[in-house]
């Protein structure tokens, strides 16, 4: 706080995992994609998928337009069940279950007693249904084993696309579904719209994601585009040129890095045309793109940008820069994903036998990149002719939003802390929501018990003299 | 019974892993026929309540990081109520998940065939922020009887 007892500053600090780079160095680098589904019990299929991707290169080995396939399906199984568990166990007790809440309804528990135990069980039905697909395409649960340099380790057999077929309807009835919970609850209520287009969590940023040739959203493949607050493209560009692009900058409190674009330049904790953050989120993702490649997800696409009052600027709508809106973006990829994911399994080309293709260049280097759920995940291998690594660089999800995320933290605080006064009691639900809409990837509070996330806030007055400290599992 | 045995934690964070390395020495020691399945995960929450589904019977081991630091390598054999006071169901404040107390209750909600007996043991540990397939000497030292008492808790 200042002098006046307002807030003058917030530090968002997270404990980082360490010694990444040491762990993989000496290794073999095509244990990589097993190896970094490891890093986190989040999002291991796109880890996978990265190192996989990074590997191709790396062996020069371009894979097959079936292989492209294969991948892109199971991909786009791991986004149904990712976005689906996000909207209804962590979105949906700030939107479904209401801001306002009593902390005890506050959970997944509560969004089931708001939307009915149907609900609850279509849910876990929709992400048992995409985690068996990607055991059987993945060749393992959870962790999937099966990227290979320029290829895949096994088929889809024509029993496999059969059952799929199946699954591929129900999931995009599911996501239709959803964008209909969505409608009925949220958007038709007045306050939870006010909300969103309220100023709180508003950050004109620049916006990251990868993109296809048409300028569609893509989640496996493509360039990656950034747009400006403005909404005009600022830079395209291929993964593999992401340092030319991409640069982290270090604050001495935090023990992580915050990527800014390289181009604008760092300018602070601040957003604006002339401040480098940049955001890469579902909702980046679909500011930074043109449209959904899919023709239910572009409906979803108009009416998001139509119902928030974005107008159309040479043939693009005006980014939305309410990152409460993140959670309905959501909802417009989930759709996508379950389209795109039905494309490709009624695709010929996905039951091709021919998956593995034999390498026989020299590695050297190679850079992967996939959009994660949330946001553009980026591997870096370098190693020696045996394929033993030398190097490994990641810049993972998350981190692409470290200072958009302590931005909003820092505008949730300045609400809640005014002359002295501090609201206890919102506090530290007004800063999760703040951060719950990038979904961050924590890593670190997902595996040991007790399992959850020790959250504590501390605030200093002007001479630096700790004034109050509020914490939740943290004993 | 159906019984699955379940070794949770990553296991290339030091002392995370240890539950995964527990059950690898329990696998190696039980004859093949046991009827018993085992496996390990490095995920928390909803996902791993559903690999519980249509089990009578769960034996899980799993890393247990306290915050104040005290006594790698002790060992706790809890069951959810114990778990239950030390993760209460009322936030979903991990952020990317609910707890397994609040999935397990969730599954239940929704009529999936949960397992009523779940047996913990959680191993205190030291260090579960670097990269290591070895875990900390104080955390290593007790996998022998940490393994001996899930043995016992199988042929129970």
């Amino acid at each position: 706080m200042d002098e006046e007892g307002d807030v003058k500053n917030t530090y968002l600090q997270i404990p980082e995992l360490r010694g990444f780079e040491q762990f993989c160095v000496g290794r073999p680098a095509e244990e990589m994609p097993r190896i970094t589904n490891r890093i986190c019990g989040v999002c291991p299929e796109a880890h996978h998928m990265a190192g996989t991707k990074a590997l191709d290169v790396m062996y020069g080995v371009e894979p097959s337009s079936a292989v492209k396939k294969i991948r892109e399906m199971f991909y786009s199984a791991f986004y149904v069940t990712d976005h689906t568990t996000h909207f209804y166990a962590l979105g949906g007790p700030d939107f479904v279950v209401g801001p306002e809440a009593p902390a005890a309804e506050r959970n997944i528990l509560g969004v089931i007693h708001k939307v009915g135990v149907d609900i609850g069980k279509q849910v876990i039905d929709t992400r048992i249904r995409n985690h068996h697909v990607i055991k059987i395409v993945g060749g393992r649960g959870v962790h999937p084993v099966a990227g290979i340099p320029g290829g895949w380790s096994k088929a889809i057999t024509a029993e496999e696309q059969e059952e799929f077929k199946e699954i591929c309807q129900k999931n995009v009835d599911f996501a239709l579904f959803s964008l209909k919970v969505f409608d009925d609850i949220v958007l038709a209520n007045q306050e939870y719209v006010d909300l969103i287009l309220a100023d709180t969590f508003a950050h004109r940023t620049y916006y990251m994601g990868t993109v296809d040739e048409n300028n569609f959203v893509n989640f496996y493949d493509g360039m990656i585009r950034v747009t400006d607050p403005e909404g005009k493209e600022f830079e395209k560009y291929e993964a593999k040129d992401y340092a030319d692009h991409v640069s982290e900058r270090v604050e001495s409190w935090s023990y992580l890095k915050f990527p800014y674009l390289k181009n604008v330049g760092w300018n602070g904790f601040t957003d604006g045309m002339d401040s480098g953050v940049y955001c890469a989120t579902p909702l980046s993702r679909l500011n930074a793109s043109d449209g959904m490649a899919t023709p239910k997800a572009q409906e979803a696409f108009e009416k998001f940008y139509e119902t928030l009052g974005s107008k159309k600027v040479n043939g693009r709508y005006e980014p939305v820069h309410q990152r409460l809106a993140t959670h309905w973006a959501r909802l417009v990829e989930l759709l996508y994903a379950a389209e795109r994911m039905q494309e490709l399994v009624n695709d010929p080309e996905i039951t091709d036998p021919d998956v593995r293709p034999v390498v026989t260049n020299t590695p050297a280097e190679g850079v992967g990149s996939v959009e994660a759920p949330r946001g553009t995940l980026t591997h870096h291998y370098w190693s020696d002719e045996n394929g033993i690594l030398t190097k490994v660089n990641l810049i993972v999800g998350t981190t692409n939003n470290n200072a958009p995320i302590t931005m909003s933290v820092k505008k949730a605080a300045k609400e809640l802390i005014t002359k002295g006064t501090v609201v206890t009691d919102g506090l530290l639900n007004k800063i999760e929501m703040a951060f719950r809409n990038y979904d961050p990837c924590m890593s670190c509070a997902t595996h040991s018990l007790p399992g959850q996330m020790p959250l504590e806030v501390t605030i200093r007055d002007a001479d630096g003299k700790e004034v109050e400290r509020l914490s939740q599992f943290t004993d | 019974m159906k019984t699955l045995l379940l070794g949770l934690g990553n296991p290339i964070l030091t002392d995370d892993g240890v539950g995964v390395l527990v059950v690898e020495q329990v696998r190696s020691r039980l004859p093949e026929d046991t009827p018993i399945d085992i496996t390990e995960v490095s995920v928390g929450g909803l996902t791993l309540m559903e690999t519980m589904i249509g089990y009578d019977r769960v034996i899980l081991v799993d890393a247990y990081q306290r915050l104040d630091g005290c006594c790698p390598g002790k060992v706790h054999k809890m069951t959810l109520d114990d778990l239950r006071l030390i993760s209460p169901t009322q936030h979903s404040a991990s952020p990317h998940d609910a707890s397994l107390v609040t999935a397990l209750e969730t599954g239940r909600r929704m009529g999936l065939q949960l397992p009523q007996d779940i047996t913990i043991f959680a191993i205190e540990v030291e260090n579960v922020m670097e990269f290591s397939v070895n875990p900390t000497p104080s955390v290593a030292a007790v996998i022998p009887q940490v393994t001996e008492a899930v043995l016992n808790e199988i042929t129970q």
